[in-house]
């Protein structure tokens, strides 16, 4: 078997325009329901579920027709949108059986299975569990396990519910199904029963020149795609790791207690294995599969690549007391990303004498980053900018160093304040420091004073209007008499006949 | 029991000659002048042990002497390792430090939510490999406080300061006083700092090498000094200060430089002359 196999299950749209996932046609006798969606001023029922269709509607009826033919039709706007965001809740949930989940168009979802059905028996057996969970919940769905997502799509929707193809044994369970069942284009799909071509089987016999001349290259790569002869790539919503592993309970666990220690249990595993294929991950998310099947992710994150599945628990083990178990969590599921080879590291014998300075600061970082979280622990690396404000950027402190410095000419303060603070100035002369001033109610007679430092705008940011003259700061160190340093600056130049310019107090040397 | 005395220093020499080859003297900072070291017992700042910064008047609210200060007397330390630099207000400005010819590229900002957040974070970080000195800016830790952030510094060795500054003014809290008396009990020394007139040289019209009154006010096992220090040029020496002058007395030279007043400054020092 070459080909993984691929589980391929199909959801119908929402029933019920609120989303609220209410009762499903198929339970008791309720109304028959259809979708209706505006197409060019004409209304057509978009989506019909089973009651609706027994009754002969189909989707493209325009919805007055559809009416008229069943009175008691409940009909509700289509929403792409909702149906979307509901599937990608869906995808979210089917994480619990396999970490490979892609979303197909508005309906369906491709599961890669390979090599997790074992932990439920069986693919059938896995096939089986899934869907009954789904039925549980109203949500009616089909299922097919094959090699190929091309022959899973044809099976799950043409095929009889849950087939289930051997390996390799693709060809006899399509031959018989409607050409349909091959996601051809339209024109090709149209034309098809036109030439007495009704089933797959009859397109397989045809030499393949011929059919490619007729309906095109895409018709010959679907077939192929199906048979798994050709490729298909499949867009993961998470991208498709090994890094991943699963504790599933006997009994429902809730208890703080218990989730932290099967949180350390998990990392254990999923690190043991990291540490087996010499690799680290920075990044690990803990995900608790309620009984509800709603999902409860936590996150944790690295400054650098780790496997110490203590390490890892400690930091995860904080963040536990906003999981809410409800009535009980029955799946725990561990995902490490952005996994980098690491070599394992020799402790060396003066290890405690600042020799692995980084491998020490490390620890240290995560814990206060994911405490305070990532926006509260930088370190301050220089940038090109003489803007005060901007010429500072903050990085993660164990990123490596940048090459740049700041000009050691240009003195700055140790505190800058965030808002510069108007301050009222005597001076001698428009161009001159000043020699006295008020800040915070307090006056102060300059005795020393360096400067200025002309600083303009960068007019390539800003519109032209706001990097003008007027825009123009001319800085200032100046010392009072008990020494205090300060730095100032006047906004805008004299004599340009509009504005006054005004003082400003950005900083203190301290 | 004149006695017993000679016998008693022989014993002692004994155990010195014993002792000589093995105790490593007790780790210090020195500040490169016999008239500040002389305050210390060992030589220089005690480095397994934290300190008390605090500033005068505005400065509470600003902090922006002492963080001058105590970067640059940690400047030695961060050869050593990374310095953590604890916050409430995010607005020390990294640039500046570099003027003070910090290495910021060891220097890990962190901005807590509060005072409590502040003193744990501190304790966290002294307590880590790889952390040469931390520095967190808290208004009054209580004596439990002090007390845990002394046992962090053993651990491994790591200087730390605590700056004393109230980030968003506002009167003092309702612990107010009391806290920072208790708050002394547990640090190895406690400074004062104030800016001081600088000093250009001849003939320069700009500023000169920042300077700082500095005031020892506290210190474990030694005495208290004051002194104005200056920012040490390149050419002067590894030593991150000059000594300018010796103020003759703590008492007698706050009575000589009324200009910078310390607003309780009474019953400190009496408490300072006390230790």
């Amino acid at each position: 078997m070459t080909a993984p196999p691929e589980g391929e299950q199909r959801t119908p749209p929402r029933s019920s325009p609120s989303g609220g996932g209410g009762p499903e046609g198929r339970r008791g006798p309720s109304p028959p329901l259809a979708l209706v969606a505006a197409e060019g001023g004409t209304r057509r029922l978009a989506a019909v579920d089973d009651a609706a269709a027994a009754l002969g509607l189909y989707v493209g009826q325009k919805a007055a027709d559809a009416a008229a033919l069943v009175p008691d039709l409940v009909a509700a706007d289509h929403d792409p949108d909702g149906d979307r965001e509901a599937l990608e809740i869906l995808c979210d949930w089917c994480v619990r059986f396999s970490p490979a989940v892609a979303l197909d168009g508005l309906d369906g979802l491709f599961l890669d299975v390979e090599g997790v059905s074992h932990l439920w028996g069986g693919e059938a057996m896995m096939l089986d569990d899934l869907l009954a969970r789904l039925a549980r919940w109203g949500a009616p769905a089909r299922g097919a396990i094959a090699d190929t997502p091309g022959a899973a799509w044809a099976l799950a929707r043409y095929a009889p519910d849950r087939t289930i193809a051997p390996p390799g044994g693709q060809a006899p369970l399509l031959a018989p199904l409607p050409v349909a069942a091959l996601r051809l284009d339209e024109a090709a799909q149209a034309q098809l029963p036109r030439l007495g071509l009704f089933q797959v089987g009859q397109l397989l016999a045809l030499p393949r020149a011929q059919l490619a001349r007729r309906f095109g290259l895409s018709a010959v790569m679907r077939l192929d795609q199906a048979l798994g002869a050709a490729r298909e790539a499949l867009v993961f919503r998470r991208p498709a790791t090994p890094w991943f592993d699963r504790l599933a309970f006997f009994e429902p666990i809730s208890a703080l207690s218990d989730l932290e220690r099967v949180t350390g249990d998990i990392c254990a595993l999923l690190c043991a294995r990291l540490e087996a294929e010499g690799r680290g991950a920075r990044r690990f998310e803990l995900v608790f599969h309620r009984l509800d099947g709603k999902a409860m992710p936590v996150a944790a994150g690295l400054s650098r690549p780790g496997r110490d599945a203590a390490r890892v628990a400690k930091l995860l083990k904080p963040k536990l007391d906003t999981v809410d178990p409800g009535f009980g969590i029955e799946v725990v599921t561990l995902w490490a990303a952005e996994v980098e080879p690491l070599s394992s590291a020799q402790p060396g014998l003066d290890a405690d004498d600042g020799a692995s300075l980084e491998e020490g600061l490390a620890p240290l970082v995560d814990r206060l980053v994911n405490r305070l979280g990532e926006d509260r622990v930088w370190r301050a690396d220089p940038h090109q900018s003489h803007v005060p404000e901007r010429s500072v950027v903050r990085h993660a402190p164990l990123d490596p160093q940048p090459e740049d410095a700041w000009d050691p000419d240009r003195p700055r303060p140790t505190r800058l304040l965030r808002r510069p603070e108007a301050i009222e100035v005597v001076a001698k002369l428009p161009d001159d420091p000043p020699v006295r001033f008020t800040w915070r109610g307090q006056s102060r007679r300059v005795r020393l004073a360096e400067g200025p430092e002309r600083i303009g705008q960068e007019w390539w940011r800003k519109a032209f209007d706001e990097v003008g003259p007027g825009k123009v700061r001319d800085y200032y160190r100046v010392e009072d008499e008990t020494g205090e340093r300060f730095w100032i600056f006047r906004a805008g130049l004299y004599g340009d006949g509009e504005t006054i310019p005004k003082w400003w107090l950005h900083g203190l040397f301290g | 029991m004149p006695g017993a005395k000679p016998a008693l220093s022989a014993l002692r020499a004994r155990i010195a000659a014993l002792e000589a080859g093995t105790r490593t003297p007790p780790p210090v900072l020195p500040f490169g002048d016999p008239r500040i070291d002389g305050c210390f017992p060992a030589g220089g700042l005690p480095r397994g042990g934290w300190h008390e910064v605090g500033g005068a008047g505005l400065e509470e609210e600003t902090g922006a002497a002492p963080a001058a200060f105590s970067a640059l007397m940690l400047r030695p330390l961060a050869a050593r390792g990374a310095v953590v630099w604890v916050m409430r207000r995010a607005d020390l400005h990294a640039p500046g430090l570099a003027g003070l010819s910090f290495p910021t590229g060891r220097l890990i900002q962190v901005r807590a939510r509060d005072e409590a957040e502040v003193l744990s974070v501190l304790e966290d970080a002294l307590a880590t490999v790889g952390v040469a000195a931390a520095i967190g800016e808290a208004q009054s830790p209580d004596l439990k406080a002090g007390r845990r952030l002394q046992l962090a510094c053993e651990r491994r060795g790591a200087t730390g300061i605590l700056l004393r500054r109230r980030p968003y003014g506002g009167p003092a809290g309702p612990r107010g006083d009391q806290g920072r008396e208790v708050s002394g009990a547990a640090a190895q020394t406690r400074w004062r700092i104030a800016a001081a007139p600088s000093q250009p040289p001849p003939g320069d019209p700009g500023l000169g090498p920042p300077r700082w009154r500095v005031e020892l006010q506290r210190c474990r096992g030694g005495r208290p000094g004051a002194w104005i220090l200056e920012q040490a040029e390149a050419a002067d020496g590894p030593h991150p200060f000059r000594l300018v002058s010796q103020l003759a007395d703590h008492d007698v030279g706050e009575a000589a430089a009324p200009s910078v007043t310390f607003g309780d400054s009474s019953p400190r020092g009496g408490a300072a002359n006390a230790a």
